[in-house]
């Protein structure tokens, strides 16, 4: 009898999962969005492969902001390094720093949300007080007054879990300031979800707060985790490449952010060298448009009226 | 001819009527070749289960048909004028000055920030053409004769009760003195006793004004007091239609049968309703035969193969082959 | 009545408290960031690394700031009511220039900025987004939902530069860089028309950032609005398409972008950080990008208070004014 329920219910959710599947890659913008993604991606994995090592002013190959060739496909810039290869290399730092920030943003909003949500009372008062805060305030102008403040604790050298300090920080800093609106969304989520009959039942069998958190309600927060962390995603693009553009991220490994700040510095815009100030601003722009349109086709595959929750 | 508002005259002729609706390429008849009559004056239920196609009839009536539905048969007149249903902008002059409409769930029929008495006045001004000072006149008119003091007319929506709402609702459809209003479900979210009194105000605007009304719904018990006549649908088709007092007493088609028997009586003990057994049908793959034949406890093997036209009988119209001339071998029942 | 009254009086309390905690994190954020940068508070507070002071000033100096004391409470009370006398301390960079001078000097250039690019921004994206939501699946819909969904995604400042690339690199139209053209102040008309032209790049570039935004969420309340249960009794009524969008679907779809304009009001000094940089805009963005390259950290700091401030009022106009459009909630 029990052996029946289960079996049919991992059926049920291999069907489930396949329409899911069906309708989600049926959606225009999530077919674009993630062949644009996966060609970013196959970019960021192996650059060395692809263009060769990241070029620096010793090394580099070209004229100063000669445009586009046959030599150089995206032109050079202003010390004659090949726009291809910076742009390249630039994708594996701007999406690490990226999908970095979006996890710590997860993982803090994820668990501020859902301890609010479950245990209600003074928690939820005071954490939605801090919550509050940070939705208010733009996660980029706390990072604008932050970052330059830590780098100056910690010193620019060195490096830290392989990142240049800056970026380091910018990654933990851009995650500790975007979770706010998934905090409110898991809270309401598990509002709702906390008086339903399956975890009253885990209740009386004598689970733990722990473990009916972790065992019953998060799982059912997963396509509201899913379809906000793809929009996080596309926030934190824009908040790196504005704060490198300030001068803020490290020219030893540049984003797309920092290229676009160095052809700033460079006078490339004065000096018409569309190409140096382009490629990098298109590849930021598409990545943050696939998450957006990935983002947006979960979120209506996710439809609240068409979920089933047992 | 010398008193117009008494005329019984024929308002109302549908004849055939279909309606498809399209759905990602896929199309589904809503109603198939429904056809009846409406005499000025006159009150008639349509009832069913959702998807019945009750409101789609309705609708299209009002020409209030959604964008993606289409009448491809049949056609409905209007005092022996064809109407353009298909057409959304030729239809306009009918609406609301020959057909109104009383929907279902007046907080949300109702716009949310305009005061009462600017939404019953503005059918006056944009259709009838009267000044704005006149249009306020005639709402408060019509806010007393629904029973509601013409000065809460200044009030929003929301700060009325549910029954108030349909009351106003009920005064907006009458703004242009149409000779049809459709109720459609028109107290379903409603109390029992507020239920009560929308019921009589419709009974009683109906003989103080000559409406002809269509009433549609789900619930035979709302039927009863309010109309003279009665039709029974099912996917899509009328089933039966007969006064109100004969489809009660000895319904004809086992469908109705079963319909009467599902409203609770507190006198015998029931008190919940009894839901028909089984599935309404899938309007995209119609079942073969009559619609209603795999949850009929008197199918027979004809039923399957066979639709039943609606047909006369003595005393109004059923389409069921239990009432046709049939041969043994069509007659073998189904379920034992 | 007397349960409404306490009602509104509860929910103005509320905005208030949390406007209140909010400012107060902010002012406390600067606090603390300011006492974990390294080096002696007092130089810091004379200026600076780059400035050189003797022993006497110093001593003066961490008197007069009461920096022997302890941080907590002593300090930090002070630190609260200078701030609130609007004393916020020196510049580095700028020698001897107090911080709220300084602000005060570039925030009419931002101010212009942002504020004409808001009006462009709203006028232009609301309705493109009103008429995509109301004409939802049309060919207007498709190509303006597409293209508001790549200017949302797309970081204004380098929408900016590719201004500048085209228009005034390129063709030669429009100065892509400054507030006014050096020694050309003749009349007062050109010197304003010169003005003009120098706005031109930087507002289209705050604008069109913007656009993408109020298409967005314009588009989603009207294509709200248009499946609403009134919309069916308008039409039901016989009301022409554009009697039915005037009278019924544009009222209520702007409340909720009434809401987005209130709290973009906020993002007024913010919102252009990026762009003025660009363009070498004399405002606030400007100076930030100045006082993050000098390590100008009260400067840095005075931006971050003004931006809150500006941020939590906004957000409290929108608290206290929601629903002055909307009867369901006025009361």
């Amino acid at each position: 009898m029990s052996e029946n329920t289960v079996q049919y219910s991992k059926r049920s959710r291999e069907r489930a999962i396949k329409d899911f599947l069906r309708q989600f890659l049926g959606h225009g913008g999530a077919q674009l969005g993630i062949v644009c993604l996966i060609f970013f991606f196959v970019l960021a994995a192996v650059p060395n492969i692809l263009v060769g090592p990241l070029q620096t002013a010793i090394n580099a190959t070209g004229d100063f902001l000669a445009p586009p060739s046959s030599q150089h496909l995206l032109g050079t810039d202003e010390v004659g390094r090949d726009v291809l290869n910076l742009v390249v290399h630039g994708a594996r730092i701007s999406l690490t720093i990226a999908l970095l920030a979006t996890v710590i943003s997860l993982i803090v909003g994820t668990t501020v949300g859902m301890t609010s949500g479950y245990f209600g009372g003074w928690v939820d008062v005071w954490l939605m007080r801090i919550t509050d805060f940070f939705f208010v305030m733009p996660s980029f102008v706390l990072a604008l007054v932050i970052t330059p403040v830590v780098l100056e604790v910690m010193g620019r050298g060195g490096d830290i879990l392989g990142f240049r300090p800056s970026l380091f920080v910018i990654i933990v800093v851009i995650g500790m300031t975007s979770w706010a609106f998934v905090a409110r969304i898991v809270r309401s989520q598990t509002l709702s979800l906390k008086e339903r009959t399956f975890v009253d039942r885990a209740r009386v069998v004598g689970s733990s707060d722990f473990s009916i958190m972790v065992q019953h309600i998060l799982p059912n927060l997963v396509p509201q985790i899913a379809a906000n962390g793809a929009l996080v995603v596309s926030g934190a693009i824009y908040i790196e490449t504005s704060l490198s553009f300030l001068g803020l991220g490290d020219p030893l490994q540049p984003s797309w952010g920092t290229l676009l700040s160095l052809a700033q510095r460079a006078g490339a815009a004065s000096a018409g060298a569309w190409w140096y100030l382009g490629a990098p601003g298109l590849c930021a722009l598409t990545v943050a448009l696939s998450f957006v349109l990935i983002g947006n086709a979960l979120d209506d595959t996710f439809n609240p009226r068409r979920r089933v929750i047992p | 001819m010398t008193e117009p508002s008494r005329s019984t005259a024929l308002l109302l002729n549908v004849d055939g009527l279909s309606v498809d609706y399209k759905l990602k390429g896929l199309s589904s008849r809503a109603i198939d070749g429904v056809s009846f009559a409406l005499r000025a004056g006159e009150a008639v239920a349509l009832v069913g289960e959702s998807g019945s196609g009750k409101t789609t009839t309705a609708m299209a009536i009002a020409g209030l048909l959604s964008p993606n539905a289409r009448v491809s048969e049949g056609e409905v007149r209007y005092r022996g004028e064809r109407l353009p249903i298909n057409d959304d902008v030729a239809m306009r002059p009918h609406r609301w000055s020959e057909t109104s409409v009383v929907f279902q769930g007046a907080m949300n029929a109702l716009n949310p920030v305009h005061r009462i008495t600017k939404q019953i006045a503005e059918p006056c001004i944009l259709r009838l053409g009267l000044s704005r000072s006149e249009a306020t006149v005639r709402a408060r008119e019509l806010l007393e004769l629904v029973g509601i003091p013409a000065d809460r007319g200044a009030a929003y929506p929301h700060e009325l009760s549910g029954g108030m709402r349909q009351r106003v609702m009920i005064a907006m459809a009458l703004a242009c003195r149409p000779s049809i209003v459709i109720g459609d479900e028109p107290t379903t979210a409603l109390d029992v006793i507020t239920q009560a009194q929308i019921l009589k105000l419709f009974g009683d605007l109906r003989s103080k004004l000559n409406l002809a009304l269509i009433l549609i719904t789900h619930d035979l018990s709302v039927v009863a007091e309010t109309c003279d006549r009665v039709m029974i649908m099912y996917a899509g088709r009328i089933v039966e239609d007969g006064t109100v007092a004969d489809v009660f007493a000895q319904p004809k088609h086992p469908y109705t049968q079963l319909l009467i028997e599902s409203i609770p009586n507190p006198a015998n003990g029931k008190r919940m309703i009894r839901p028909i057994p089984g599935d309404p049908p899938n309007l995209v793959n119609r079942p073969s035969g009559c619609a209603f034949h795999s949850r009929c406890p008197s199918a027979m093997t004809v039923c399957a193969t066979e639709v039943p036209s609606l047909d006369e009988v003595r005393r109004g119209r059923v389409a069921c082959h239990l009432h046709r001339p049939l041969t043994q071998e069509d007659k073998v029942a189904i379920h034992a | 009545m007397a349960a409404n009254g306490g009602r509104t009086t509860r929910h103005i309390g509320h905005a208030l408290l949390r406007a209140a905690v909010t400012l107060s994190m902010v002012v406390i954020l600067n606090f603390i960031l300011f006492r974990v940068i390294p080096g002696d508070p007092a130089k810091l507070l004379l200026g600076g690394a780059r400035v050189s002071v003797t022993a006497e000033q110093l001593e003066a100096q961490r008197k007069s700031w009461g920096l022997e004391r302890p941080l907590v409470p002593d300090q930090l009370v002070d630190y609260v009511s200078a701030t609130l006398h609007g004393d916020l301390g020196y510049s580095f960079k700028f020698r001897g220039r107090r911080v709220a001078g300084l602000l005060l000097e570039r925030l009419p250039a931002t101010i212009a900025l942002v504020g004409i690019a808001q009006l462009i921004a709203i006028v232009v994206g609301v309705t493109l987004g009103m008429y995509a939501g109301w004409r939802r699946g049309g060919v207007v819909d498709h190509i303006t939902t597409g293209a508001s969904l790549a200017l949302y995604s797309t970081p204004s400042f380098w929408v900016g530069m590719l201004l500048v690339v085209i228009f005034s690199t390129a063709l030669g139209w429009l100065p892509g860089y400054g507030g006014y053209s050096p020694g050309a102040l003749k009349g007062s008309l050109d010197l304003l028309l010169d003005y003009l032209r120098h706005l031109v790049l930087p507002v289209s570039a705050v604008a069109l950032g913007l656009i993408g935004q109020y298409v967005v969420v314009s588009r989603a309340a009207m294509s709200d609005v248009v499946a609403e249960d009134y919309m069916v009794t308008a039409r039901a009524k016989g009301l022409t398409d554009l009697q039915m969008l005037m009278r019924h679907a544009f009222r209520n779809a702007m409340l909720p972008v009434m809401t987005l304009v209130t709290l973009n009001l906020g993002y007024v000094v913010a919102g252009a950080i990026t762009v003025e940089s660009v363009f070498a805009w004399p405002g606030i963005g400007n100076l930030t990008v100045e006082a993050l390259n000098a390590r100008d950290y009260p400067v840095l700091q005075g931006i971050f208070l003004l931006l809150g401030v500006s941020i939590v009022v906004a957000n409290l106009v929108a608290d206290l004014t929601y629903g002055l459009l909307d009867p369901r909630v006025r009361q």
